[in-house]
């Protein structure tokens, strides 16, 4: 039997490699999918359905890597996704979406500034900024990705939300 | 050609004596003839004594010629002949003890082969084998506890199947559950047993992350509920697993990670984060040994103008500095 035992034990050893898969970031990938519902669920002025569609990314997120590779296969309409770093909102130039992630160094109201009027949909992932200004915040719920909307922040920008968004969101401002 | 002086011999001898006579000489090919037709001469039991020699005349047979033969008809014969021998309501003879011997070796060869088929195009045949294995060594002994030799065989074969996982070609749904089903049985066994506790934590975990790598990003926002619902349903099934798997101190690197993983995925960042810097804590320590060794080594040498020297020192004194606790850790 030792012999035997000797066999099992080495096939054991050899094949125990289980190894996790972490090449996916299971967060930003699922806020990558809203964010790809949301320019489908909200209206943009007829100027901004020309050109590429610009996402912007203030601070260092794992969500500029995501929705770089989504840019690499998905378009908006007709319009070509292009996703841009901002590291801080001085550098912030014209986009549709703004992600505002909760690791920028600004507080949300440079941000706003540097928005001014142009025709962005401000998106964080701190609580409360549903009420400093963004249009939709992302929030955790159960375990679970949802998000707020603050439909009087996302129109002020001139943009259109649509019923089916209002219905989606967690909780409607 | 046998001559009337060979045939003589025979003359009212029954089939039994003709095979005892064959088996001395080892012409295992006239026993067996012999032994088969004394044992088709009994119309309900046969004698312990026909069946003990229809098991020793086919084990041997199985032994001279066909050893390598995984599924040896001969073996199963033998096995069937010694099971039926100790299955018999007699009191326990020379013959009852002899043949539990014998079974308890045909028992071995089957584990011993079970073993070695336990690869991708013949595991099924391990398995029969093992169940082979299994009955047989319950009739040799039918109080033998055999969970320990169950959990090694079922976590063997788990891993085996785990195979493709490791590769492109992945894992399909019917091979997940067959695996999860082996590790959840060996669990039921053992529920300490760190392998399968560990490995059916990261079966789960990818099993979600694969779901959620090939969501496509043009999903549509009630589907994407649906899919994220069953997704945290499957990272919870892994949690208590990869807990388990963290008490018992298994393979503590790859556990913290699969927990600040497992904890990411359940979208819970403040326990991912605390796992995560365990983690590195973890590895400070160990650096901070290496560091030392390496540094002591360089001054053994007399070395300790050398670039590499101060360049250790650096890097030990801020790790000292992120981690307080570290020089007291002996």
């Amino acid at each position: 039997m030792k012999k035997i035992a000797i066999i099992l034990v080495a096939l054991l050893t050899f094949s125990s490699g289980f190894k996790l898969d972490d090449s996916v970031d299971t967060n930003s990938k699922m806020k990558a999918i809203f964010i790809m519902n949301f320019t489908k669920l909200v209206e943009w002025p007829q100027a901004y359905r020309e050109g590429n569609f610009v996402v912007g990314v203030v601070g260092e997120s794992p969500m500029f890597q995501e929705l770089s590779k989504m840019a690499k296969t998905k378009k908006v309409a007709n319009q070509t996704l292009e996703i841009k770093k901002f590291d801080s909102s001085v550098d912030i130039s014209k986009c549709h979406i703004l992600y505002v992630s909760q690791n920028s160094k600004d507080d949300i109201s440079d941000v706003l500034k540097q928005v001014k009027t142009n025709s962005t949909l401000i998106i964080t992932e701190q609580q409360g900024f549903v009420d400093k200004g963004a249009g939709i915040n992302f929030i955790i719920k159960d375990n679970r990705q949802k998000f707020e909307l603050n439909k009087k922040n996302v129109e002020k920008y001139k943009l259109k939300v649509s019923s089916n968004l209002e219905a989606l969101a967690f909780s409607v401002k | 050609m046998l001559t009337n002086s060979v045939f003589g011999q025979f003359v009212g001898k029954d089939n039994l004596s003709v095979a005892l006579f064959y088996m001395q000489k080892s012409e295992l090919d006239s026993a067996k003839k012999y032994i088969d037709l004394s044992i088709q001469e009994d119309t309900i039991t046969s004698s312990p004594k026909k069946l003990y020699y229809r098991g020793f005349i086919y084990k041997e047979l199985y032994k001279s010629i066909d050893k390598e033969n995984k599924v040896s008809t001969y073996r199963l014969t033998a096995i069937e002949s010694f099971t039926k021998l100790l299955t018999l309501n007699v009191d326990t003879n020379e013959f009852s003890e002899s043949g539990a011997k014998i079974l308890n070796y045909l028992a071995t060869t089957l584990y011993n082969d079970a073993a070695r088929l336990l690869d991708p195009d013949n595991y099924q045949t391990a398995i029969v084998n093992y169940e082979y294995y299994r009955n047989t060594m319950l009739v040799v002994n039918p109080n033998i506890d055999l969970r320990t030799q169950d959990a090694k065989f079922k976590l063997a074969l788990a891993s085996m199947l785990n195979r493709p996982a490791e590769t492109e070609k992945g894992l399909d749904s019917a091979q997940v559950n067959q695996i999860e089903k082996l590790y959840l049985e060996v669990i039921a066994i053992d529920p300490n047993n760190p392998g399968a506790n560990y490995n059916l934590a990261i079966l789960y975990y990818n099993e979600a992350a694969d779901i959620i790598n090939n969501m496509d990003y043009d999903m549509d926002i009630e589907k994407l509920n649906e899919v994220q619902d069953h997704c945290i349903e499957i990272f919870l099934q892994a949690l208590p697993y990869m807990k388990k798997s963290y008490e018992l101190n298994y393979k503590i690197k790859e556990t913290l990670i699969g927990l600040s993983n497992i904890y990411y995925g359940l979208n819970d960042m403040e326990k991912s984060d605390f796992y995560k810097a365990e983690l590195e804590y973890l590895e400070a320590g160990d650096r901070h040994k290496e560091l030392k060794i390496k540094i002591k080594e360089l001054e053994d040498k007399g070395m300790n103008s050398a670039e590499e020297y101060k360049k250790y020192n650096t890097e030990l004194q801020n790790l000292l500095n992120k981690y307080k606790d570290l020089e007291k850790e002996k």
